[in-house]
């Protein structure tokens, strides 16, 4: 039974060689299970089993929902962007989509949901504008002269964004295992401010130079950065906000990147475009779960 | 608990102990290595300093100038001024931090051909000259300053590439990475049409989006790194949409999206103007600008402000050269004429 962990919730499983089954298939079990020494922990490993009364429960009390601050947005989302889902928003180029990223994050930041971590590949992230929004959902103050204690308010909101540049997508898989094993780490102490939103700023740019060829390398390397987003999200309560980009289909129409595969991973995708030359974007929907829509196809 | 075997028991307490021991390792790392919290990344973007473009309406709508840490790409039709834009930004940067500039050196990577020497000596004594103009005194103080203020010093530092192949464009980028560890001043970065070798000769559309989007993100990463600004400077091209012809960047909609700001270049009637297409934080909008014999400046029919540079805004720069020649002789020559005292012969009244 060797280290399969304190779980002796687990114990009882008799063959070495079905413990070592285990220790192979579900390393990140064992080490989490070792930190939680309560109940809970063992049932993780295990797979607790819900019933549809404790989803119900669970989804009511600790799935919330973030606003984006945006208010189209927001009825288009249901509320805003649901903890433990992953959300998309894609559309051509300049048509705002880096905006509704900012705006989120700074939405989350006012309200003091918690820790907002901005993944960038385009440097694209500008503190200017998000000091901008913050004061403009704020009292409205003159924005040059800054008196002290607005100041300090400004300071403390900007400090929950934390934001990094990542560059190719071996950086990004470097990025995510840090976050994830910080969080299961952070699990142990209670306190200090959780991380509620998690953005990434165009994952299209650092996958469109490994798809496509003869080599399927880079849908498989997506569809893992997929998983390990969901698992985020679904485990530590995140709401993951991505953004896409649009590729031709031929006969002058576009559709998202990323091809076919793509499609199942969020759990809602958002379209937004803007009209050239006008301030005005238009959102439309993609795919739901939990809204219905009628297809427009 | 439990246990098959005693040892069980023993693996299992070392197990333990090895995993609490990396607990507090990584409870040493921070949430994520190398992030920064919004507030410091402010502070850090107040105190950057732009790359003035040399006219005060195109700096407006910029921002200040072309920003640091970030990749700006300038799209317009042929002859509307991109490659004068590029040069003037490669003599810009290179302004001294005492004249208000950032004292940089200049990246040139050439895939036209359309890097003309004399024309950069000509914008480096135009820029050198307004720099004297503004600020009068300074000159006076130190000698050394002024030793430094030669066009020949602007040209040494703008380091030039010569590229004639798209592989020859991918090697240079990838060796730039290596080039700015060794050269640490320099702060801009100018790819004059980095679209130039992809659009013909490239028959695998999908391999050609795969290496642009790799290009884009390893200049993206040279431009945070060693905290430079990017310059791509991209030609036009049509595009049959909605019933209609329009003129759009060129290499389509997937080299859209690497840039983080956009500046499309174009006429208006007799005058050439700049939108800002796309920003993060700028709100669109469009400017006037005038190509001078100096470089790059305010285009002066819908700016009155500085009434000698009226004559200077001319079409063609050689004809400037030889106008200010002349013009400054017949001056010199009516001067010495009103200080003798005697009639002005019939004619040079007027200029």
């Amino acid at each position: 039974m060797a280290a399969a962990g304190g779980g002796g919730g687990g114990g009882g499983r008799a063959t070495t060689s079905g413990c070592g089954l285990k220790r192979r298939y579900a390393p990140h079990d064992q080490e989490e299970e070792t930190m939680n020494q309560d109940q809970s922990s063992k049932e993780d490993w295990c797979g607790r089993l819900w019933n549809g009364m404790d989803l119900l429960k669970d989804v009511t009390e600790n799935k919330h929902v973030l606003p984006t601050g945006l208010e189209g947005i927001d009825t288009l989302l249901g509320g805003g962007l649901c903890q433990g889902q992953l959300t998309e928003v894609t559309g051509p180029s300049s048509s705002g989509k880096t905006q509704v990223c900012l705006h989120s994050a700074s939405h989350a930041a006012v309200k003091h949901m918690g820790v907002v971590m901005y993944l960038d590949t385009s440097n694209s992230f500008s503190p200017s504008r998000i000091a901008t929004i913050i004061d403009g959902t704020n009292d409205l103050s003159d924005q040059r002269g800054f008196d002290l204690p607005h100041k300090e308010r400004l300071k403390t909101m900007m400090r929950s964004i934390v934001c990094k540049s990542v560059f190719d997508i071996f950086g990004m898989f470097e990025v995510l295992h840090q976050l994830e094993v910080s969080l299961l780490n952070d699990k142990v102490k209670s306190g200090g401010r959780k991380i509620c939103l998690l953005i990434i700023d165009s994952i299209s740019s650092l996958l469109a130079p490994i798809i496509g060829g003869k080599y399927p390398q880079g849908r498989s390397m997506m569809i893992s950065v997929a998983m390990i987003l969901k698992k985020l999200a679904y485990k530590h309560n995140l709401s993951v906000l991505v953004t896409n980009h649009m590729v031709s289909a031929g006969n002058g129409a576009v559709k998202p990147a990323l091809g076919e595969s793509w499609k199942a991973v969020p759990h809602v995708r958002l379209v937004i475009s803007r009209e050239h030359g006008s301030n005005i974007c238009t959102a439309t929907v993609l795919k739901h779960t939990l809204l219905v829509f009628p297809l427009a196809i | 608990m439990a246990h098959e075997t005693p040892g069980d028991d023993f693996a299992y307490d070392l197990r333990f102990q090895v995993v609490k021991v990396m607990n507090q390792l990584v409870m040493v790392i921070r949430l994520c290595q190398g992030a920064q919290n919004a507030w410091d990344m402010l502070s850090d973007e107040q105190s950057q300093k732009h790359t003035t473009t040399g006219s005060g309406d195109l700096n407006d709508l910029l921002g200040g100038g072309i920003h640091c840490k970030e990749v700006t790409e300038i799209g317009g039709v042929p002859g509307v001024g991109k490659t004068q834009l590029g040069i003037q930004l490669a003599i810009n940067v290179q302004i001294p931090v005492e004249y208000g500039g950032l004292g940089g050196k200049a990246v040139y990577i050439d895939t036209e051909g359309s890097f003309m020497v004399e024309r950069v000596y000509q914008i480096a004594e135009g820029c050198i000259r307004d720099i004297l103009e503004h600020f009068p005194h300074s000159h006076e103080k130190s000698s050394s300053g002024q030793k430094q203020l030669q066009p020949e010093h602007f040209l040494v530092d703008i380091y030039y590439f010569r590229i004639c192949s798209y592989t020859e464009q991918i090697a240079v980028i990838n060796y730039l990475e290596k080039f700015l560890g060794e050269h640490k001043d320099v702060r801009i970065v100018v790819i004059d049409s980095v679209t130039f070798h992809f659009r013909q000769d490239f028959e695998d559309l999908a391999l050609r989006t795969r290496v642009l989007s790799g290009l884009s993100l390893k200049l993206m990463k040279i431009a945070k790194t060693y905290n430079l600004a990017v310059v791509l400077l991209n030609q036009v091209t049509t595009k049959f949409t909605e019933g209609s012809f329009q003129l759009t960047l060129a290499l389509g909609d997937s080299w859209s999206h690497s840039c983080a700001n956009r500046v499309i270049l174009y006429w208006n009637g007799n005058e050439r103007y700049a939108c800002l297409d796309k920003s993060p934080s700028l709100p669109v909008a469009s400017a006037p600008y005038a190509v001078t014999g100096k470089g790059i400046r305010d285009d002066l029919h819908t700016n009155l402000r500085e009434v000698d540079a009226t004559e200077q805004a001319t079409i063609v720069f050689l004809y400037l050269n030889m106008w200010h020649i002349i013009h400054s002789q017949i001056n010199t020559v009516i001067r010495e004429k009103q200080l003798q005292g005697g009639q002005l012969p019939i004619g040079m009244d007027n200029s």
